[in-house]
């Protein structure tokens, strides 16, 4: 026998729930990139109220452990089910862990998200703020045409982070929500595995593997949009990350 | 219960009300949930050292080693980065386990009793090993040591590189030795630099505690899942129902508190190390 038809087994196996977790992440992901825009202008706001519950909500959900926060929030909806889901019959589509994680990842990485974007925001030169003022444009079009192309790229290389984080802390996902039919995760599967045979090393070392170059890949995706972003730049930046750095 | 031992005018001063949550929060299955904080806190301080010790020595490997162990540390550094913290935590202790019995099983197992096996592992009964709480709280501690060493030698390798160059060359004119320079002038500036990172760091390590009760710990995550689970007694009747999200409610302000704390430290550290230094103040964030 080949003895390396395990390796390939195992990668074979892993390859639908690897689709999985790459589903909870790019679920998460557009929520989380819409409402971090809208915290960090809350957090940037002059209105007490706003500025108050926007820096609140971010400094809630970046100080608490991601693991607990899917306790809270899944056990959270489950209290609801009696009184409300059930009866609207909804609890079908609420309590489905492929609407309930990428729910709860959204509103992890929202707070993360909002975060860079409001560190990025703070550095937007005053000066271009005012030369759009004098031009007379609205605040809308100041936000849209001077605040956010600058944003956005100086934010995208932590975004970029926060996105790898993303996809890793979807691992955690199953831990707590329930699995419903063959919907398992790549943690999951090398679980169920791993009881099989005790083979730690192969059966975690497949779901690694699939991490890592999911990772890379996103890091590769995530560097090619910065490339478009910096298009307009005389020497086009490249950012931190690229192989040389990882073996050199 | 705690509360009988209060003075009856004191339980008619405060009234049933208050008398009754005092003794719910101060039963011993309570008391117990209190008391597991300590694994929680002894494996963030553990992680943390062994992190830190960890992170420091592949730093300093990956800029200066020799050529087949700076690989080695890039690799580290690098892979366990790009992995879940939680698949190896997971992996860390079963891994850790499974070696030290096959190094056992090498010793104990006789072809007679490796034939009985039917079990894929370990090799033969004989060779089983078992840990106690307190050792697979150790291994827990080692692990998230392992995990975030990758993330603090990333750091700290940054910041190694960060101090002038000036410096160093000015210490070696003194007539330092390497390693004078390296303990004296490198690491010492390096940690203005460092400290941000490091600050990050430790916040990931004390979020990442959370995960204790995945290796069979009885920490205030397990115990806040089985206290907040609906109770019945048949003494009482139905207690509560599934009060869960409160208990964790309460872990989340705990850890929120933990950070809250952390930060503040961190701010009067960072004002400490920069003491004495001509820096400019963009280049710490």
């Amino acid at each position: 026998m080949n003895p390396l038809a395990p390796l390939f087994h195992d990668i074979e196996v892993m390859a639908w729930p690897a689709v999985i977790n790459v589903y909870f992440a790019a679920a998460a992901i557009p929520i989380g990139f819409v409402f971090a825009i809208a915290f960090a202008l809350g957090k940037n706001s002059s209105n007490l109220l706003i500025n108050r519950l926007s820096r609140g909500y971010i400094y809630f959900f970046r100080g608490s452990p991601f693991f607990i926060q899917l306790f809270a929030f899944y056990s959270l909806v489950l209290a609801f089910n009696i009184s409300t889901w059930k009866p609207l019959g909804l609890d079908w589509f609420v309590l489905h862990p492929l609407f309930l994680g990428p729910a709860i990842l959204g509103l992890n990485t929202t707070a993360y998200t909002a975060e860079i974007f409001y560190g990025a925001l703070l550095t937007v030169p005053k000066g271009e703020i005012e030369a759009a003022r004098a031009y007379g444009m609205t605040r809308r079009q100041r936000f849209w045409s001077v605040t956010w192309p600058h944003l956005i790229r100086l934010a995208w290389p932590a975004y970029t982070n926060e996105v790898v984080f993303l996809f890793q802390a979807t691992a955690l996902v199953y831990f707590t929500l329930p699995v419903v039919g063959d919907q398992r995760d790549l943690m999951n599967t090398a679980e169920v595995l791993f009881q099989k045979d005790y083979n730690v090393f192969l059966h975690f070392g497949v779901a690694a593997l699939y991490f890592l170059v999911i990772s890379l890949a996103i890091f590769y995706l995530f560097s090619l949009i910065y490339k478009r972003l910096m298009r307009h730049m005389p020497q086009a930046a490249t950012m931190k990350f690229n192989l040389r750095r990882v073996f050199g | 219960m705690l509360v009988d031992w209060l003075p009856q005018g004191l339980k008619d001063a405060l009234g049933p009300d208050i008398v009754f949550w005092l003794g719910y929060f101060t039963n011993g299955k309570h008391l117990g949930w209190y008391a597991s904080v300590q694994y929680t806190l002894e494996a963030m301080v553990l992680g943390a050292a062994v992190a830190l010790v960890l992170g420091l020595v592949a730093a300093a490997i990956r800029n200066s080693g020799p050529l087949p162990l700076r690989w080695l540390a890039a690799g580290y550094i690098n892979v366990v980065r790009g992995v879940p913290d939680v698949l190896f935590f997971l992996f860390f202790p079963i891994a850790f386990e499974q070696g030290l019995e096959w190094i056992l099983s090498t010793q104990v197992c006789t072809p007679a009793t490796l034939a009985l096996n039917t079990g894929q592992w370990p090799p033969c009964d004989a060779a089983n090993i078992s840990f106690t709480k307190d050792q697979y709280l150790i291994l827990a501690g080692v692990s998230l040591g392992i995990v975030y060493g990758a993330f603090v030698a990333n750091v700290i390798a940054g910041a190694l590189r960060a101090v002038p160059a000036g410096q160093l060359e000015a210490a070696r004119a003194y007539g330092m030795s390497r390693m004078q320079v390296l303990v004296r002038i490198h690491i010492r500036q390096m940690w203005v630099y460092a400290l941000p990172g490091l600050s990050n760091v430790w916040m990931s390590i004390i979020k990442a505690t959370s995960l204790l009760s995945l290796l069979q710990i009885m920490d205030f995550v397990t115990w806040a899942q089985r206290l907040g689970a609906s109770n019945f007694s048949k003494a009482a009747g139905l207690v509560h129902d599934d009060w869960r999200w409160r208990y964790y409610l309460v872990l989340l302000i705990f850890y929120i508190v933990v950070t809250y704390i952390s930060e503040k430290v961190f701010n009067v550290l960072g004002a400490r190390v920069k003491r004495g230094m001509a820096l400019a103040e963009q280049n710490l964030t």
